[in-house]
């Protein structure tokens, strides 16, 4: 199978539903000519035109609303949020009212909008370009949270967003975007909800979103070096969350890791580890652990910001300890 | 093989014992449980029982004597005049507090050997309670090499009623370590030695090496702790320190993960009879299921029913009450009982609610019946008739287990046992002969 990078799995799957489906319009800060600072939409303009193709002032309230609007009255607009760190610009537009127009309209109105954006520290850029904030949107009923792990996902999951009749906030993390995986030339999709088990393990599980997946699939492969049997899921959307697959495997294998770059503190991590805690107490012979992103503003030092993402030394790590049956926390 | 006698721990920081008097004479033919000889310590005299049978032979410490715990006095042998028994007054006493080189001659290897037990200082598993005859040893107190000084906790003990510190009792280097955090240990056990010289390797024996020869406070005839092969020794103590502090019971919670005690729920096991096992605190899934192998291994449990009239035995315990003054009835259930397993002698522990009554059965007349405190019987009877309880099958234990229930004024028998214990005809044999003797009495007598 031919292999390509995570950003031409984007363009593809976009271009490829621009052209089955004449509603579908990208707009956004630098996304027709530029083709946004990371290449992913280079060339969509040339074939689709300024009209399908918009470059937005620097107003992200603005084009959020925009979007909206053109959503509830028809459209299936794909609204470009140039950094996951804007998100919180566009709150309002896509929390009070893309959220919750559906529900509010009795189910008269639907808001089939996709919102993509990016995460993922370790780029160099600063607090405020760095940050992974897909837990704030997740948090809010009536938005989908899909987060693609290699180009293949991207592709599937970007299809799927785009037919899906409500809003669907895409995380693509920022330094895979040159990371290749093989990609069927045919169509796919793949639905959210859906997980994924990549690879299969009886002693720990480890789940892993987004980057993550990566870490986690590293460790796997350190620990099977010493004997440790590690299951590696990728849950690829978080809304709707595919609980019974990584129920399923913590029932197995009694323990489990969830690895997300998002802040520790009220994340993914936690939410994840509280519904195996819930519905899978009893068959959990070690504490479910968390390992998310340090609870401090990405630093821009290099050497700072490389301590505060998870990495499959600090996963490969932290498994030991549980399979090892060692004390965790019981002071 | 004929059996030590020692002279056993009976207290916190004894490290010896005054022989007040004996009660058996070389050469006398002695049953397990016959009281051997009296010691006295500073806090009391008591009588120490004979651990198993035989003829006393051996003896080498003489009334008055003051003896080192863990030292050999005597010897029960199999055969009477086996070996010479010279007279208690030809013994010559030691003096007291006399160093125990003859146990580190006995030892199969040189004392000098890499990895032999260092001469020093014996710091053993003191008797902290009342009847107990093991402590779990919970954390070591000191680095493995470190001075101590007498009145220094030296290692944290945790029995059925609490967890307590101990003191090291002896100044000197902690030389040896000869048990691990989580060890159920029997009293008067050497689990360390300290050295009057500092140590450059101080020795700690892994919890993998085989299990030190017990010297049981109540059952002083165990043989002398002997030194484990040298590759059974951690090379080095560095390796093994600092340990992650366990923290066995916490407010009197033994710590599990949850699947650990769904598994022991499931399987009936109390947790703590499996931290008793000697599995170290937090148990997790594959300790519940070890126990459980290790429990079952050999097979499934017995389980036969029987059901007789009452009104027969009833009748046969107010005659034999009246008639022949044998008004116990757990006596005459204790002598069928005995009977029916088809033994010369028995010891059948008859349980009825919290109360455990013990039985020696010496032949086939009931009026030989007699209550005994030795602790391990050869079958159980556990009587629920009173609690109105039909049939009950609460898990084989260690002994078989015959359980008598009631029914519409019959008596219903239960006999559990696991598959060592007994054979499937063996089963078979003692419930019917039970059964029969409850049914026909005068069977019994004939």
């Amino acid at each position: 199978m031919r292999e390509i990078t995570l950003s031409a799995a984007v363009n593809e799957a976009l271009a490829e539903e621009m052209r089955r489906d004449d509603r579908v319009f990208i707009l956004g800060e630098d996304v027709a000519e530029a083709g946004t600072p990371f290449k992913v939409l280079s060339g969509l303009v040339e074939e689709f035109g300024t009209a399908r193709v918009i470059d937005t002032p620097i107003a992200e309230p603005g084009f959020m609303g925009v979007a909206v609007g053109a959503a509830m009255t028809g459209m299936r607009p794909v609204v470009d949020v140039m950094f996951g760190d804007f998100l919180f610009l566009i709150m309002d537009q896509l929390c009070n009212q893309a959220a919750k127009t559906h529900y509010m309209s009795g189910g008269k109105l639907n808001v089939p909008l996709v919102v993509r954006t990016n995460l993922g520290a370790t780029r160099r850029s600063a607090a405020q370009h760095s940050q992974s904030l897909h837990a704030l949107v997740a948090h809010i009923p009536g938005l989908k949270v899909a987060m693609p792990s290699s180009a293949y996902e991207a592709k599937g999951l970007m299809k799927s967003a785009i037919r899906d009749d409500n809003p669907v906030v895409i995380f693509e993390d920022k330094l895979m975007y040159q990371d290749k995986a093989p990609v069927p030339e045919e169509e796919y999709l793949i639905p959210l909800g859906e997980a994924q088990v990549l690879r299969e393990g009886s002693d720990v599980t480890l789940i892993g979103t987004s980057s993550m997946v990566q870490v986690c699939q590293q460790a796997a492969e350190v620990l099977a070096a010493e004997g440790i049997s590690a299951e590696v899921i990728d849950p690829r959307s978080i809304v709707p969350l595919d609980e019974a697959t990584l129920l399923a495997s913590a029932r197995k294998t009694s323990r489990a890791i969830v690895v997300d770059e998002g802040h520790q503190s009220f994340g993914v991590t936690a939410e994840i580890a509280s519904r195996l805690n819930e519905k899978a107490f009893y068959h959990l012979d070690a504490p479910v652990l968390r390992l998310g992103a340090m609870d401090v503003p990405v630093p821009f030092s290099p050497a700072l910001e490389d301590l505060t993402v998870p990495t499959p030394d600090l996963v490969a790590e932290k498994a030991r300890l549980l399979c090892a049956g060692e004390l965790i926390h019981a002071a | 093989m004929p059996l030590d006698v020692i002279m056993p721990a009976l207290g916190m920081a004894q490290d010896s014992g005054v022989i007040v008097a004996w009660h058996k004479r070389p050469g006398d033919e002695v049953a397990e449980g016959d009281v051997l000889f009296e010691v006295e310590t500073d806090k009391a005299t008591m009588e120490v029982e004979a651990a198993g049978a035989g003829f006393l032979a051996d003896v080498t410490a003489a009334e008055g004597q003051d003896v080192p715990v863990g030292e050999v006095i005597a010897r029960i042998a199999d055969v009477a005049g086996a070996v010479p028994a010279p007279s208690v007054e030809d013994v010559e006493p030691a003096p007291p507090g006399a160093p125990e080189e003859p146990q580190i001659q006995e030892t199969p290897e040189e004392p000098d050997a890499p990895g032999a037990v260092p001469d020093g200082h014996r710091v053993i598993m003191p008797v902290l309670g009342m009847a107990q005859d093991s402590g779990l040893l919970v954390v070591w107190l000191v680095e493995p090499g470190a001075k101590v000084a007498a009145d220094d906790p030296l290692f944290e003990v945790e029995t059925d009623k609490s967890t307590m510190e101990v003191p090291a009792g002896a100044d000197g280097y902690l030389a040896a370590l000869l048990a691990e955090p989580g060890d159920e240990v029997p009293t008067g056990e050497t689990i360390a030695i300290l050295t009057e010289a500092p140590v450059a390797e101080p020795m700690r024996r892994g919890a993998a090496a085989a299990p030190v020869p017990a010297v049981h406070a109540d059952a002083p005839a165990a043989p002398e702790p002997a030194p484990e092969p040298a590759a059974a020794i951690a090379k080095s103590a560095d390796a093994e320190f600092p340990r992650p502090r366990a923290a066995p019971v916490v407010d009197g919670r033994i710590l599990a993960s949850p699947k650990a005690r769904r598994l022991a729920l499931e399987a009936g096991i109390d947790l703590a009879v499996i931290a008793r096992s000697g599995t170290r605190p937090p148990i997790h899934a594959a300790d519940v299921e070890g126990f459980l192998t290790r429990r079952g291994s050999g097979g499934a449990t017995r389980v036969l029913t029987a059901e007789v009239s009452s009104d027969t035995f009833d009748a046969f315990a107010a005659w034999a009450a009246t008639e022949a003054g044998l008004t116990d009835p757990a006596a005459l259930l204790a002598g069928f009982a005995a009977a029916a397993l088809g033994r010369e002698t028995a010891i059948v522990a008859v349980e009825r609610g919290p109360t455990i009554a013990s039985y020696a059965v010496t032949g086939r007349a009931l009026s030989e019946v007699t209550r005994t405190d030795a602790a391990v019987p050869d079958l159980i009877l556990r009587d629920v008739r009173d609690l109105g309880l039909a049939q009950v099958a609460l898990g084989a234990a260690a002994h078989p287990v015959i359980s008598l229930g009631t029914s519409g004024g019959r008596i219903v028998l239960t006999l559990e046992c696991a598959d060592p214990a007994m054979t499937a005809p063996d089963c078979l044999h003692l419930l019917s002969e039970l059964a029969g003797r409850l049914r026909e009495p005068l069977r019994h007598l004939l």
